[in-house]
């Protein structure tokens, strides 16, 4: 029996509706007065409905409403036990916009909200008998692999005469996907007839040259940094794409905590400081007719990935401070939804320690279901119209809470020195955590002690599902009961799933049923490196219609207007203040400062521990239009970019590390011709500046192919993320202008003869430090980088946060140069730029004015006020 | 002197403990954390503590409203733990999700625990406000606020901050001189417009206190504003005093004062 409260409220929705099964109306009526309605402004009813012209939206069955177990913890404190319950709210008249992936509407009243099934049985699939283009059907949809992998499977189990469970081939196909064995980037390469390295052979290379700050690289969930004081500070960056395409709610959400769990589950555990957010959409004002069947309105896209950056970072306690937005309509398919996160740990505990013979295998925190099943095989495949109906597993709510209470666990049994490692159960689920940690001594595991949010799952969709906010730690046995009390504490459930156990397999059970044994050698030795071509495709220049000089007032008028109003350029005030980015008390620079604390920041600076001096700071850069029609130099671009917001902060850029994200279309050999340029981009990068890349990911599925033949490519893109460390974070800057009457100076050399925006790499170092010792020795007021808009979107920027305006004399296509790696800084008078800035390329282009108003002799006088109306709208309109 | 031990009480969710820690540190108190399920259990009470802290965040998940499922489980089994902490002159600050809490346990702003009179409803811009807003105290019951303080900047960081009460209720918080820091123009008047008053918070009422003065909570939060580099602006604002500090300082004097 289901008892039905609805909470009135005075608002759309009009109603909150709990279903509460398993107990009378009386205990329904203390729940509805002493939990679920304030009868302050609340009203409500029980098992009667308020107004009878509504519509219920609701989670679908299966899908987790975040929200249930604390219901049921609070009820059980009010000493009533509920078997089953869910949450959903009433909206008058009209559904508001929902996916109906996730949600629906409620038609009929459910009578039970339990899921009853019975156990699915393992299935063994006759592999061994299969013709190729069986296989490729078994692969098809499934297990995402190519010929040549499937029949490497074939052989092995042709070759130890049996054939595979479910389980076994799902594991395979899991441990073998792109999205987790990286075989593109491992892959041999030919680029026009020519062997090169592999990708990710180059970037080590070229890395480890740089080694003086690293503490690990590419061999954890995230990069390691030295810091200070004994302590190590990490990062890492990942996409979350497929899953936002179809769910953009549930997808960034996820995509938030899974970035936090690579960021915890770093050595014995770290601490999440800060969350970065770069999102790449279409315009919100796409048109319909534009939208490739299958795919979301980006409006839609944008409300929802925001309102989970909001709804997760914030319940989390993770500031959200540096982020930006990109706009282009080829990701109109597939967007980029990418998640950073920096964390700080004890040097001596960020590396894992390795699995001892008789060490437990214990997973804590959420339930396991059926939800993201086939993630990792299916983020690496092209996305169709079909994506979204034969991959509906593959996305699900985020639940902050879990999450946190099971970082506060870790934490505390990290420094009581309980911990041998923590990895994370992202893509892959238990099977990718448990056999990564397994591999050299091999692990039993016993499936069926999983704990599950619902009955009916078979072996195999326990081992690969990819529920959220589950970590798994590697425990030294005398160590359990210890670590349960504090888990206890903190409300996180454990269970001792599998034991390392010296047997270099994999072994697998659910009660006395083996349901999937395999070699570790196999698993994790068996698949072929790809030989993969490549063909390097001229690129056509770039072109740069910012670079049309206005010739009249009225046109130059008109066109920063636009300028300022694009989307990349606008003002996200609207979506930062909606973001907590305070949460800590750490932060040292806001995302806005200045009078009216509305002038944008280039990087976040925080102070990781608050009784120290110390700065963490972090940026990040990327263009992909620009990548995309040079992918060379819109990478160097970038890097460029990444680094000077690290800098233009006061950052020394050679104490930073680089983490590099490639999002590229399906790897054919143009595009990966394409991505090879990018790759030694980064390398070249790094040789100039002499600092490492510590970490990164690859996602190599953003394209969309439809039934019709349309193809698109999103964008190629390289986003660069930065952080490092600085000792005292006082010594930092912000881009307001302090003073009036002060000089404007423009530092770094732009690129005013090309179409494209060549960085000079040799100069740009030089004038980092010079930027980095001006700061440092307290002669800079505000500094700002030059980015997409080029120096008279910075100098406006400026402006806005100081509240006043500047006089200047400069050629026009100076100010619109968008060349990355020049500085606009305000210093006290000409002398100290002179004094600062000998050596390097600068132009002093004038003072600041109390009169709020860009005035550029020769071209152009106009209120600032008028641009920053032309600036703030865009996102007001969206946000409100 | 004896330390004085501030209980810093945490939840599912909890996620302003850290600087609230550091906040009564710094200003000479003695701050420990505690999980509600150590005082649920009892290897730890409150019986060590002088002031009890509950910190901002998301006290399991602001699941069917913000702070109302920790309100229950210390309505449920701290109540008399709760009392007596009271009785011996026990401090009590809840701030942002902490005050959420204080008000659905009843104990603000009428201090009758287990008795809502007032409520913390959602900002009427319908969503999570992250800025910078000005705050004055007024002369009011709260026995460790009795300075004037003047006009200070602090941090709002909630979805569900808008104090309401019925007319009666809002009343006798006025008549009693309840009322302790309200949202004000830079001229300190009150102020009921966006986002100076972030939330919609009838009377601009920012943090109340019982009649018995012992109790205080607000939505803004003093914690993030105890170290200079703390506030958006230092670098242009050359401000001496971080303005949070004031009431970790003056809870730490009484407590010393009057033991």
């Amino acid at each position: 029996m289901i008892q039905t409260v609805r909470v009135r409220t005075n608002k759309n929705p009009t109603a909150k509706v709990y279903r509460l099964e398993g107990i009378t109306e009386k205990q329904a009526k203390i729940l509805a007065e002493k939990l679920f309605c304030e009868n302050i402004n609340q009203t409500y009813t029980i098992n009667k409905s308020i107004f009878f012209n509504v519509i219920e939206i609701a989670y679908k069955m299966g899908v987790m409403n975040p929200e249930v177990a604390s219901i049921i913890k609070a009820a059980r404190d009010l000493k009533v036990n509920l078997i089953a319950c869910d949450s959903s709210k009433e909206y008058l008249n009209k559904a508001p916009a929902f996916n109906p992936l996730i949600e629906n509407i409620v038609k009929k009243e459910p009578t039970t909200l339990l899921i009853k099934e019975r156990v699915g049985k393992t299935a063994v699939v006759p592999i061994r008998e299969m013709e190729d283009k069986e296989l490729l059907l078994l692969s098809k949809d499934k297990l995402f692999l190519n010929l040549e992998e499937m029949k490497t499977i074939q052989n092995y189990f042709q070759k130890i005469k049996r054939d595979p469970t479910d389980l076994e081939l799902e594991t395979l196909a899991q441990t073998w996907s792109e999205h987790c064995a990286h075989k593109t980037f491992k892959a041999k390469l030919v680029v026009d007839g020519k062997n090169k390295m592999p990708l990710i052979e180059r970037i080590k290379k070229e890395a480890y040259k740089h080694k003086k700050n690293i503490v690990s690289a590419f061999v954890d969930n995230s990069g390691v940094m030295d810091f200070y004081d004994g302590l190590a500070i990490n990062g890492k960056a990942e996409t979350h794409n497929a899953p936002s395409a179809i769910e953009p709610y549930g997808g960034a959400m996820t995509g938030s905590g899974g970035v936090f769990r690579d960021i915890v589950a770093t050595g014995q555990g770290a601490k999440c400081l800060i969350s970065t957010d770069i999102f790449c959409l279409a315009p919100p004002n796409t048109p319909k007719n534009k939208l490739p069947a299958g795919t979301l309105p980006p409006d839609y896209i944008l409300k929802r990935v925001v309102a989970a950056v909001r709804d997760y970072g914030n319940r989390i306690g993770i500031p959200s401070n540096n982020g930006s937005f990109h706009f282009h309509e080829d990701f109109r398919a597939k967007p980029i939804v990418l998640v950073g996160s920096y964390g700080i740990l004890p040097r001596n505990k960020a590396e894992k320690g390795k699995p001892k013979i008789a060490d437990l295998a214990v997973v804590i925190g959420g339930k396991t279901g059926r939800d993201g099943i086939h993630g990792a095989t299916f983020s690496s495949a092209v996305m169709s119209e079909k994506t979204v109906k034969v991959n509906a597993t593959a996305v699900q709510i985020g639940n902050a809470i879990e999450e946190k209470r099971t970082f506060d666990a870790i934490l505390e049994a990290r420094d009581k020195d309980l911990i041998r490692a923590v990895q994370d159960l992202g893509a892959g689920g238990l099977s990718s955590a448990i056999g990564e940690m397994g591999e050299k001594v091999g692990v039993t595991v016993h499936l069926e002690k999983a704990p599950l949010k619902y009955q009916g799952l078979s072996p195999w969709e326990i081992w690969v599902s990819e529920s959220q906010e589950r970590m798994l730690i590697v425990l030294p046995k005398k160590n359990l009961k210890e670590f349960v009390k504090i888990c206890k504490k903190y409300n996180v459930e454990t269970t001792e799933i599998g034991e390392f156990d010296g047997s270099k397999r994999l072994q697998v059970f659910y009660g006395k049923e083996k349901v999937g044994d395999l070699e570790m050698k196999f698993l994790y030795g068996g698949l072929p490196q790809r030989v993969m071509h490549a063909t390097n495709v001229k690129v056509a220049p770039w072109s740069r219609s910012h670079l049309n000089i206005p010739k009249t007032k009225k046109g130059w008028i008109n066109h920063l207007e636009k300028i300022l109003s694009h989307g990349n350029i606008n003002s996200k005030e609207p979506i930062l203040r909606m973001y907590d980015h305070n949460v800590q008390g750490t932060n040292a620079l806001h995302p806005f400062t200045g009078v009216g604390m509305d002038g944008p920041n280039d990087a976040a600076v925080i102070k990781p521990i608050l009784d120290k001096p110390y700065g963490l700071i972090v940026s990040h850069g990327l263009n992909p239009a620009f990548t995309m029609s040079d992918p060379y130099w819109g990478s160097i671009w970038a890097a460029s970019e990444a680094i000077s917001n690290y800098v233009a902060v006061g950052g020394d850029y050679k104490n930073a590390s680089l983490i590099n994200n490639y999002i590229w279309p399906f790897p054919d050999e143009e595009w990966l011709g394409k991505l090879d340029r990018c790759v030694d981009a980064v390398c070249d990068f790094m040789k100039a500046l002499k600092i490492p890349v510590i970490s990164g990911k690859d996602s190599l599925s953003a394209t969309y192919r439809g039934s019709n033949g349309f193809v698109l490519h999103s964008p190629p893109t390289l986003c660069i993320s930065v952080f490092g460390r600085i000792p005292d974070a006082k010594k930092t800057i912000s881009s307001d202008f302090k003073k009036i009457g002060s000089t404007i100076v423009l530092v770094g050399k732009q690129d005013l003869e090309n179409e494209i925006s060549y960085i000079d790499i040799k100069i740009l170092p030089k004038v980092l430090e010079k930027i980095y010792k001006a700061i440092k020795e307290g002669q800079v007021l505000a500094c700002h980088d030059v980015s997409e808009g080029g120096p008279i979107t910075t100098i406006f920027e400026m402006c806005v946060g100081g509240n006043c305006g500047v006089k200047i004399k400069v050629d026009g296509k100076k100010l619109l140069s968008e060349t990355a790696g020049c500085f606009i800084v305000e210093v006290k008078n000409e002398e100290i730029a002179k004094k600062l800035f000998k050596g390097i390329p600068y132009e002093i282009l004038g003072k600041t004015i109390k009169d709020e108003k860009l005035m550029v002799e020769n071209l152009f006088t106009t209120d600032i006020d008028r641009l920053q109306k032309a600036w703030s709208r865009p996102m007001m309109e969206v946000f409100g | 002197m004896k330390k004085v031990n501030v209980c810093i009480l945490q939840s599912d969710g909890t996620n302003c403990d850290n600087e609230l820690f550091y906040a009564f540190k710094k200003f000479g108190g003695n701050p420990q954390f505690v999980h509600i399920n150590e005082l649920r259990n009892r290897p730890k009470t409150l019986k060590d503590f002088r002031i009890l802290a509950l910190p901002g965040g998301f006290s399991y998940g602001d699941d069917v409203v913000s702070g109302k499922i920790w309100a229950i489980e210390l309505i449920s089994f701290l109540r008399d733990e709760i009392e007596n902490f009271r009785k011996r002159g026990g401090l009590i600050i809840g701030i942002c999700n902490g005050f959420q809490v204080l008000v659905r346990c009843g104990l603000l702003p009428f201090g009758n625990m287990g008795k809502m009179d007032a409520t913390l409803a959602p900002n009427d811009s319908g969503h999570f406000e992250c800025r910078w807003v000005d705050l004055k105290n007024e002369k009011s019951k709260c026995v460790f606020l009795k300075g004037d303080y003047g006009v200070g900047h602090f941090a709002v960081n909630h979805g569900e901050g808008k104090f309401l009460g019925n007319a009666e209720t809002l009343k006798k918080i006025e008549t009693q001189n309840l009322v302790v820091f309200r949202y004000v123009d830079s001229d300190g008047n009150p102020i009921q417009s966006y986002p100076e008053n972030p939330n919609g918070s009838l009377n601009a009422i920012a943090g109340v206190t019982d009649p018995s003065g012992r109790i205080l909570g607000l939505m803004p939060h003093p914690e993030k504003f105890v170290d200079i580099t703390q506030y958006p602006n230092w670098r242009r604002e050359k401000l001496i005093k971080p303005h949070g500090a004031f009431i970790f300082e003056e809870m730490i004097n009484y407590i010393k004062e009057n033991s």
